[in-house]
């Protein structure tokens, strides 16, 4: 008989690293969010902060300590006794002290003397401060308050992978080759960088998710129009293909909002049936919050869309709200960080992004070329919008259309 | 960012063994070897703020959880406490606790109301009150991200707490239950074999008899060997472990370097000496750098580097190859037409102007 206990059955809605420092074990959310509610107590979750007076006095009690002995430890515990300086000499922040015995500032010093690699731009600059927009944020209305312990889901998504496609005979592929040709450096899926960052909450459905995600296959205009430029617009790949899937732990859950949509996880459940994979289900995605999930945090994910566009999808973070965070609901999903692309300017101009593609130009300085919208009519339709010379124009969407 | 953990992690080790010296665990002495080291200066002049923070308190909360002695665990705690203040982040950088480190926190509560430390109970619960916590799933955000970092997360030695599970297994309690039970065995065997035949009794022996005292002395053994330990670790001159060590690591990397020769290879450190390694400094740098260099991956230089070391180009067109090419080059006019053109632009002007000064002084 052995003193200590048993350990309690390990439950499956406290997750752990499955591999340190990589993922974790799979869990279920809604369970998750639970297991902390019945932890804390209710003021350890709302968002008020707490008094310091009353939480003094509860101490006080609780200890059964006298004033005096109060006074002692809230001068020996305060924040001032950590401070090398009296707040208005406090030299300035931005200047590493000189004779620094700590490594970190040594390390600091070494690294700012390095030559900086790139100069940073305007998007730069910006770009780490999305989420100082929104900390914090009230809603106008308490509808739209974010409620006291509901789930934060921080989720990363990926560039979509290249893949080498084979040449079909058809204007929508065509542009997607040629695309993978002119800008060689598109990332591989072995240096992935995240293109968006995402924070949603536990009641948002995956379809939330879907329509938050911005991806310019889904601005692809397939066809080409040097004769009917102004129709362009009217054939977005996100109008015409509505079918997607997001892959969760051998679960498909497939878009079925629109009637258009298709389940296009069929194909891929059928094959590994036949392959001696274990058996994969699907579901609807907007009947699924993120609440009703099981995932593992960490782990990488897949969301399918336009038949062929696969992004991977990895949940980094699940916690649960905080005061600091963006409290109004209309502002989710939100958006912390977007990487930004290079986009590649008209070859007349240079300064507008290139909206056209042309090949076999007569007018051209190079085959293919890139137009903006304006260069591209003025150089080839007349002023009644006739078509000047022979070429082929296919409508264009830059990687960077998002920045 | 990930470049400054390494310095960090040193940095609060120095602190927090300055600290385990002491012997102490109030939060008075705490803060003036803080001060000493003037450790507010961790966060001047760092440029990505916001991650810095999150690496710093990230790193600070491996000491406030288990295996790491109540001491060591008190002092994560004050560390916690006073990164959070001290940041410079505005909204501050919450603490993140995950789920499954709860229990271990409750208990470390519990010890310490326990133990009457009020400074301890008054900074974590003021922690709780000003919603410093951030409760979430996993201690770190987690990116899968698969980068082959050779040193495995390291734990510090003199930190961890000294082993007690034969304290905790073989207690008063249990010492008591088991005795009384074997009192039991012992008068019922008695009262049955004096029914049997005498011969019987003497060959059923299936325990020791004297097993619970024998426990006990083990136990008691163990502890007395484990407090030996550590005072004659520090009793011992230092020189002495010193030497022995190094002739040790010294033999280590001699057999080292011979296998590397024959395999073409570098080889590892010795397992036994690799825990040695927080302690002395010369073979533990010998042993990481085999180690570094069993993982870390051949890097040529870039193309770009290549073509600026073997081809040198000069004058104007070697100006133009050390810059980017810019786009717009492809279609401006040659040097020598744009000046042309520009100087006849000026001299337009120029003409114009001169033509609309005769025209206004006619009107």
């Amino acid at each position: 008989m052995a003193a200590s206990e048993q350990p309690a059955e390990p439950s499956s809605s406290i997750p752990d690293y499955e591999f340190m420092n990589l993922c974790s074990t799979p869990f279920h959310i809604g369970s998750f969010r639970d297991e902390w509610l019945k932890r804390l107590k209710p003021e350890n979750v709302s968002f008020q902060p707490g008094d310091q007076d009353s939480f003094e006095a509860r101490f006080a009690a609780a200890m059964g300590v006298g004033e005096e002995t109060m006074t002692e430890l809230r001068s020996v515990c305060s924040v001032d006794s950590l401070l090398c300086h009296s707040g208005d000499q406090e030299p300035d922040p931005e200047v590493v002290p000189p004779n620094a015995t700590l490594q970190t500032l040594t390390h600091r010093e070494k690294q700012n003397n390095k030559p900086q690699k790139r100069t940073k731009n305007r998007h730069d600059l910006y770009v780490d401060e999305l989420d100082r927009l929104t900390a914090g944020r009230l809603p106008e209305t308490e509808a739209n308050r974010l409620p006291e312990g509901e789930l934060i889901l921080t989720i990363n998504i990926y560039f979509p992978s290249t893949v080498e496609k084979h040449n079909l005979h058809c204007g929508f592929c065509f542009v997607f080759t040629l695309w993978a040709t002119i800008l060689p450096n598109f990332p591989q899926f072995n240096h992935l960088r995240a293109h968006t960052t995402m924070l949603m909450t536990g009641s948002h459905t995956l379809a939330d998710l879907r329509d938050a995600v911005c991806c310019v296959s889904d601005l692809q205009v397939c066809g080409e129009f040097s004769s009917t430029p102004d129709m362009a617009p009217d054939f977005m790949s996100k109008d015409l293909f509505k079918s997607a899937y997001f892959f969760f732990e051998g679960v498909f859950y497939n878009d079925m909002r629109y009637p258009e949509c298709q389940d296009i996880s069929s194909t891929t459940i059928d094959w590994a049936k036949s392959h001696n994979y274990p058996q994969f289900s699907t579901a609807k995605m907007e009947d699924t919050r993120f609440l009703d999930l099981k995932v593992k945090v960490g782990y990488p994910y897949l969301y399918c869309h336009q038949g062929d566009c696969e992004h991977l999808v990895i949940i980094t973070d699940v916690r649960l709200a905080h005061r600091s965070d963006c409290l109004d609901t209309d502002l989710y999903p939100l958006l912390t960080h977007k990487n930004r692309l290079v986009t590649q300017k008209c070859s007349v101009c240079h300064v507008f992004i290139g909206r056209w593609y042309t090949t076999r130009d007569q007018f051209a300085p190079s085959d293919p070329c890139l137009f903006c919208d304006k260069c591209f009519r003025m150089l080839h339709y007349d002023k009644e919008g006739n078509k000047l010379g022979d070429f082929l124009a296919y409508p264009y969407v830059d990687r960077g259309a998002f920045n | 960012m990930e470049s400054y953990r390494k310095p960090v992690k040193s940095d609060c080790e120095a602190l927090l063994s300055r600290f385990q010296q002491t012997q102490s665990v109030r939060f008075e002495v705490f803060s003036n070897i803080w001060k000493e080291m003037k450790f507010v200066h961790i966060f001047r002049q760092s440029h990505n703020k916001r991650a810095f923070c999150r690496l710093v308190l990230d790193v600070a909360y491996c000491y406030f959880m288990p295996p790491f002695s109540f001491q060591i665990r008190v002092g994560g705690l004050y560390l916690l406490y006073s990164f959070y203040h001290c940041q410079t982040t505005s909204p501050p950088e919450q603490i993140r606790v995950a789920l499954k480190d709860w229990e271990d926190v409750r208990n470390f509560e519990k010890e310490s109301l326990d133990a009457q430390h009020l400074d301890v109970a008054y900074i974590l619960q003021q922690l709780m009150t000003c919603k410093a916590f951030l409760f979430t799933a996993m201690p770190t955000l987690l990116h899968y991200s698969r980068k082959r970092t050779e040193e495995k997360p390291e734990l510090c030695d003199e930190f961890m707490e000294r082993p007690c599970r034969p304290q905790e297994l073989i207690n008063t309690q249990l010492s008591e239950e088991m005795s009384n039970i074997h009192e039991l065995y012992k008068n019922t065997k008695a009262s049955i074999s004096s029914q049997m035949s005498t011969a019987a009794a003497a060959s059923v022996s299936l325990i020791r008899g004297g097993i619970v005292l024998e426990l006990c002395s083990a136990v008691m053994e163990f502890y007395n060997w484990q407090q030996n330990r550590d005072t004659v670790d520090e009793a011992q001159p230092s020189q002495e472990r010193i030497s022995s060590q190094q002739e040790c690591s010294n033999r280590a990397t001699l057999l080292a370097a011979i296998k590397s020769k024959a395999y073409e290879e570098p080889s590892e450190a010795v397992k036994s000496r690799r825990h040695r390694q927080v302690e002395i400094d010369l073979p533990a740098e010998e042993d990481k750098s085999f180690l570094k260099l069993r993982h870390s991956r051949v890097t040529k230089p870039s193309l770009k580097n290549r073509t600026k070391e073997q081809i040198h180009m000069s004058g104007d067109l070697g100006r133009e190859a050390a810059r980017t090419t810019l786009i717009n080059h492809l279609v401006t006019l040659e040097p020598a037409l744009q000046e042309k053109i520009k100087s006849e632009r000026r001299f337009k002007s120029l003409n114009e102007h001169l033509e609309s000064q005769t025209k206004s002084t006619s009107h």
